[in-house]
């Protein structure tokens, strides 16, 4: 089916170029990196873009650089370059578990990180290790550069705090300073290509602080903050998991779709947070079972 | 005349073999096209730059009344040449009932039923012009409830339905929503009812399904100067498109020998290219633009909404048994969801109405299936045929009597599974089957009765055997043929009409041909039909054209064979029955010297001692129609035809892991054996068994289509109709093939193309109840409906 | 729309073109180069039918722009036709029966050429996940997986 929208395309070589021109244009240019999502949009007559905005030009933001404990990922990386990528495996593997339940290869060949985010639907694949590993996002509009906390970043679904004349410049991760174990877990209809039906991401580390991110449970993709506080300290045992399980239950608010009913949500939220911390756990002390394992329900 | 010729010496002793070319794995003739991507789809067919587009304009609405149509704004846009809408195609068409047009009349009657069309110079025009189109409608409530549309106050999808023309064997009820009632009645079951010491009775529910080939529907017309119209079509029928088309254009004057359909290869087909659907459109749109070639593409979501669909039913069994197991009665009715028109879908309910009794003797049997208007998209045929549906209820039931009567299932199916000669539920007698020999080997590599404990502690293992039946749907003139014809290096073409829709059609005829001709596989082409050049073939579908065409394709071999042998005869004065064929010659019995090639005679003849030749190019023909079959009957009591020429059957077992907490099922070992009578080639077979059983198991497990309460496909991608990928696959498949012959199949050879789906979704259910004992009625048997059910109980 | 001039290598082949913005790479590889492995099946990134190696990558040609091949090496099936890789792992497709209707073999083989390009050993889980974005309705996928992993050295 061609597409029948309307619009026009640069390819923009300098930040300078670029920045100016999503200035000038605002919201009718969008970003166009993967294009896995926004060429579906267009295609099914979604998208208003009178222009798209190709980043592929640009310098600076097609590899990912580990300095200092900080992991920047460019707004051109993709989700196989992060599967390729030692770095993430070996500091932020949550992120390289997430990495790989993203569609299948040919799409992650191209969907990108930063247009994951970006196109933040409450099932986005890396929101949830990117919500753990407190992750940043830095933006350039044409006067000003500024960096938004992923917590702030999902407004609403598909609502992003990015200002129509910003463009992401890259992501930014810092290395947690003390030992942490970590597990990601997705809930789908099947093992193959899917949408989440509930996502969970959990770290741990040596002083028992855990992080819990979860996704398609909310409008957004959201941390627990309040099981993360219950279970601060706490050794993970039947009784405080199921007392986590409750506290979790006030945190989330799913909806019945087509992917999943609410009911059959809120029992796996509960099932999937267990696994996902007795799975930490069992890496925390025990190195296994291996990141890469098991991570769809 | 007594014509001396010299013919090559030969040492070699004569061998008699078994079968040189049936019942081996050979390879696909047509690997290497498709392997190269050389192999051509009918887009992928160039047609140059007077190629027009066109778009369908779409009903928005489930049941509404058109009022009035506008397509001034759509001729305005650049590149739109033209919009045809139903007042240019006042005429119905259908395949076993007119119940359709070509645009909808005044009423639209499911959502993107196609209103009108755009053609154009551009795709992207013809689809901007059909958004331009702008039609008012006056909405209507819809029936979208099978059950809810018997009662009287429904409204009807179909006023005049007492009006459409229909085959003989069809039973619309007038002023109703029933476009066919089909009644099978045997013995005396209130009496059998009587006689069992357990009843049990039962709802159970099966959505509608899409078959989801990858390459959606395509159609090219074109309508020359001279009034020849030539379809280029993604169609498992060829033969029955022309024909249908006929029906429609007939009132423009177009004749069979005016159309002629192409059919290339085609990108899978499960059923959903059988018929017509929206080649109908091309054929209509080329007639309506003379001289230059349209095409029509269907986009993934038309793919869903406005083809054929599996239809859904509910479905109502009362069942009897002695606690001996012996099943005394069955009441079956099946509520089908045939959708707003049922030109093909009745027949599916047709079938599953003779046959519901599955592969069982059941002296006592009343079966009502009710094909039931609905404002949903047309049903029709998927592998299956009807058979998948009423399965799921049946074997699902079985278990269920068989833990009532605390029997154990296997046994409670071996006592009552059907044998030769059986009476079958409308009267005639069961073909040969080796059922029971399929039940014992699927028990035995399940190991049935062991039970198996799964290493996590969160996980149960269940097992299953289900047995399965089913015949070929077909009306009982539906016939096949086939033409061969020499090359002069001896190699052959076999022409026929039975289409590759990827189960390997053209490698099976190519081997039938081989073994009577004695031509290798490697030096025989098969290819996909043109209704001008290649012979008839009803459609292919119901896993039937290994029989029906290869039979016709057997008889043209042995028709070559003789006009070889009665050449040879007159040449060289030898009895032509001691000749016989071997590695691409002519030998005799009696003249152990005696070695002809093809090469040598059969395009340029047999030269004579006085230099005149003798013969000329070797053809053969042949024509396979079941002179038996009948499709009238009692139209009360279904008895007194013969309409379905024989059955398949066959058991299958599957060992499933579930884990408890999220409901999440991995096959472990899944197990089919189907009695095929012959396998022509074992490794297709397999592929079959392989290939189907994961569409079946994907039936129970991940899919099924939902609609909104306006009746609006809500799923109509592959984001939301989750089809298996390769992380999906069983762990293991075990295909087993059973041969009890089939006296009249070519080597004993019957289909089993749809057999390798229709047992899944029993299977998967009742291995579900063996592990946790939680029964799911309902399909699809998703692993939420499980975790949900256990978390309940 | 403003047209833009594009080069780039099909198979092997300098092309140089104009083309709108909104054109996908698919229907520009099928209807202006007459490049016709590359199929149309789902148009929005599921199926895999569409499936073209971009700069040695699987890409879904009908998620990519014309437009965005400026620059890049783009092979198809026809191309691939010619690469050893490619055609020992079609001799095993054979062997095996690997495909039945076809229409998703060529991406399929471009897959599995991308797979064993980059993992010449791979095992058959892996083989899994890199086809398990090329759908195909017909074989349950057995004979494919197994045709892949005859072709990965041991």
């Amino acid at each position: 089916m061609p597409i029948t929208a309307e619009f026009e395309y640069e390819k923009v070589k300098t930040w300078r170029d670029a920045l100016a021109l999503k200035s000038a244009k605002g919201s009718a240019a969008k970003i166009l990196a993967g294009g896995t999502d926004l060429i579906v949009l267009l295609r099914e007559n979604h998208s208003s873009a009178q222009m798209l905005i190709d980043l592929k030009g640009l310098p600076g933001i097609s590899g990912i650089s580990f300095k200092n404990g900080v992991l920047t990922i460019g707004a051109n990386v993709t989700f196989s370059d992060l599967i390729k990528s030692q770095t993430v495996k070996k500091y932020f593997p949550a992120l390289w578990e997430a990495s790989q339940t993203v569609a299948s290869v040919g799409v992650r060949n191209r969907a990108t990180v930063a247009g994951n985010i970006c196109s933040a639907v409450p099932c986005a694949d890396s929101a949830g290790p990117l919500l753990v590993y407190d992750a940043e996002i830095n933006l350039l509009s044409e006067n000003e550069s500024r960096k938004v906390p992923i917590e702030k970043w999902f407004t609403g679904p598909k609502k992003t705090a990015m200002e129509p004349k910003e463009i992401l410049h890259s992501i930014e991760l810092k290395y947690p300073s003390s030992k942490t174990a970590c597990a990601y877990l997705k809930l789908s209809r099947y093992e193959g290509e899917d949408l989440a039906q509930a996502s969970f991401t959990v770290t741990l580390d040596c002083d028992k602080n855990y992080k819990i991110a979860f996704g398609s449970l909310a409008p957004t993709p959201r941390r627990a903050y309040k099981t993360e506080k219950f279970l601060k300290g706490k050794k993970i045992n039947e009784e405080t998991l199921n007392e986590a399980c409750k506290i979790l239950e006030t945190e989330i608010s799913p909806i019945s779709d087509l992917r999943s009913s609410k009911e059959y949500r809120i029992h796996m939220a509960k099932v999937m947070l267990k696994r996902a911390l007795e799975k930490a756990v069992s890496r925390y002390y025990k190195g296994i079972p291996h990141y890469g394992e098991g991570m769809i329900e | 005349m007594k014509l001396k010729i010299k013919y090559k010496e030969e040492k070699k002793t004569v061998q008699h073999s078994d079968f040189d070319a049936v019942g081996k794995n050979m390879n696909r003739v047509d690997g290497w096209e498709k392997i190269t991507a050389a192999a051509r789809y009918t887009d992928d067919l160039e047609f140059g730059p007077a190629l027009l587009y066109a778009a369908a304009v779409e009903s928005p609405y489930a049941f509404a009344k058109i009022k009035k149509i506008d397509i001034s704004a759509a001729l305005k846009i650049d590149g739109v040449l033209k919009v045809v809408t139903g007042k240019d195609f006042p005429h119905k068409f259908g395949l076993y009932m007119k119940d359709r047009y070509v645009f909808a009349d005044d009423t639209v009657r499911f959502v993107g039923e196609q209103v009108a069309a755009v053609v154009a110079k551009t795709p992207e025009a013809a689809l901007k012009g059909a958004a331009a189109v702008k039609v008012d409608y006056q909405e209507l409530e819809p029936v979208l409830d099978p059950v809810k549309a018997l009662d009287k106050k429904s409204p009807l999808v179909h006023e005049n339905l007492k009006d459409y023309p229909h085959v003989p064997w069809f039973f619309p009820q007038a002023g109703t929503n029933i476009a066919h009632w089909r009644k099978t009645r045997k013995g005396d079951w209130e009496k059998g009812f009587k006689q069992a010491d357990q009843i049990l009775e039962d709802t159970y529910f099966v959505p509608r399904y899409a078959h989801c080939a990858i390459e959606p529907h395509s159609v090219i017309g074109l309508y020359d100067e001279s009034g020849r119209l030539t379809m280029w079509t993604s169609s498992q029928s060829p033969f029955t498109q022309r024909n249908v088309f006929v029906g429609a254009l007939e009132p423009f004057g177009i004749k069979h020998k005016d159309i002629r359909v192409i059919s290339t290869y085609i990108g899978g087909g499960f059923g959903g290219k059988a018929g017509v659907s929206m080649e109908i459109l091309g054929a209509a749109l080329a007639v309506s633009f003379k001289g230059r070639p349209i095409k029509l593409l269907w986009n993934r979501a038309q793919e869903f909404y406005n083809t054929y669909q599996r239809q859904g039913v509910v479905t109502k069994i009362k069942m009897g048994a002695t606690k001996e197991g012996k099943i005394t009665a069955l009441e079956y009715t099946l509520y089908w969801d045939a959708g707003a028109y049922v030109e093909y879908g009745a027949n599916v309910v047709n079938a599953a109405g003779l046959s519901a009794s599955g592969p069982y003797r059941i002296d006592n049997l009343k079966i009502d299936s009710m094909c039931i208007y609905t404002n949903l998209p047309p049903g029709g045929p998927y592998r299956g045929f009807g058979y998948s549906e009423f399965l799921f209820g049946l074997e699902s039931h079985m278990d269920r009597m068989a833990e009532k009567l605390k029997i154990d299932p296997v046994k409670f199916r071996k006592i009552n599974a059907i044998s030769e000669g059986d009476t079958l539920p409308y009267g005639a007698h069961m073909n040969p089957t080796g059922i029971q020999e399929a039940i014992s080997k699927v028990e035995k590599e399940i190991k049935w009765g062991v039970k198996e404990k799964s290493k996590d502690k969160n996980k149960e293992i269940g097992k299953s055997l289900v047995c399965f039946w089913k015949s070929p749907a077909m009306p009982p003139n539906a016939s096949s043929s086939a033409f061969i014809k020499f090359n002069e290096d001896g190699s052959l073409n076999i022409l026929v009409s039975g289409m590759e829709i990827g189960q390997g059609l053209l490698t099976v005829m190519a081997q039938i041909a081989s073994e009577v001709l004695k031509v290798p596989v490697s030096k025989i082409r098969v290819e996909t039909p043109d209704t001008d050049r290649n012979p008839y073939e009803w459609q292919t579908v119901g896993s039937h054209v290994t029989w029906g065409c290869g039979n016709a394709v057997k008889r043209a071999a042995l028709d070559a064979r003789e006009k070889i042998f009665d050449l040879v005869q007159r040449v060289y004065c030898i009895d032509k029955s001691d000749l016989y064929l071997e590695s691409e010659s002519v030998r005799c019995k009696t003249k152990p010297n005696f070695r002809l090639k093809f090469s040598d005679f059969v395009i340029n003849g047999i030269q004579a001692e006085d230099h005149t030749f003798k013969g000329g190019p070797i053809m053969g023909v042949g024509m396979f129609m079941p002179e038996f079959a009948s499709a009238i009957g009692d139209p009360e009591t279904g008895q007194g035809g013969h309409p379905n020429v024989h059955y398949t059957t066959g058991a299958a077992g599957l060992v499933l892991e579930i884990d408890k907490e999220s409901g999440k099922m991995k096959i472990k070992k899944a197990v089919l054996a189907v009695d095929c009578g012959k396998a022509i080639n074992p490794d297709l077979v397999k592929g079959q068994i392989v290939g189907g059983m994961l569409q079946g198991f994907a039936t129970v497990l991940y899919e099924d289509m939902r609609f909104d309460e306006k009746g609006r496909l809500i799923n109509p991608n592959f984001s939301d109709y989750k089809i298996p990928t390769a992380k999906d696959m069983p762990e293991k498949v075990v295909p087993i093939i059973v041969e009890t012959p089939q006296p009249d199949g070519p080597y004993g050879a019957r289909g089993v193309g749809e057999h390798t789906m229709i047992p899944c979704a029993p299977l998967v259910a009742n291995a579900v109840y063996d592990a946790l004992k939680v029964r799911i009625k309902s399909m699809p048997v998703t692993k939420e409906k499980v975790a949900l059910a256990l978390f309940s109980k | 729309m403003k047209t833009h001039d594009i080069e780039f290598k099909l198979n092997g082949e300098k092309i140089k073109a104009s083309v709108k913005p909104n054109r996908s790479l698919l229907d520009f590889l099928r209807n202006e180069m007459g490049i016709k492995s590359p199929k149309v099946g789902c148009d929005r990134g599921d199926c895999g039918a569409c499936t073209v190696l971009m700069n040695g990558k699987t890409v879904r040609s009908c998620l990519v722009l014309a437009v965005e091949a400026d620059g890049c090496e783009i092979v198809t099936t026809e191309g691939a036709n010619k690469n050893k890789l490619t055609q020992k792992l079609q001799k095993k497709f054979h062997e095996k029966n690997a495909f039945q209707c076809g229409f998703c073999a060529p991406g399929v083989i471009l897959s599995a050429t991308e797979l064993l390009t980059e993992n010449p050993k791979a095992g058959r889980e892996e083989i899994k996940e890199a086809i398990s974005g090329n759908l195909c309705r017909c074989t349950g996928y057995e004979p494919i997986v197994d045709a892949i992993e005859k072709t990965a050295k041991k």
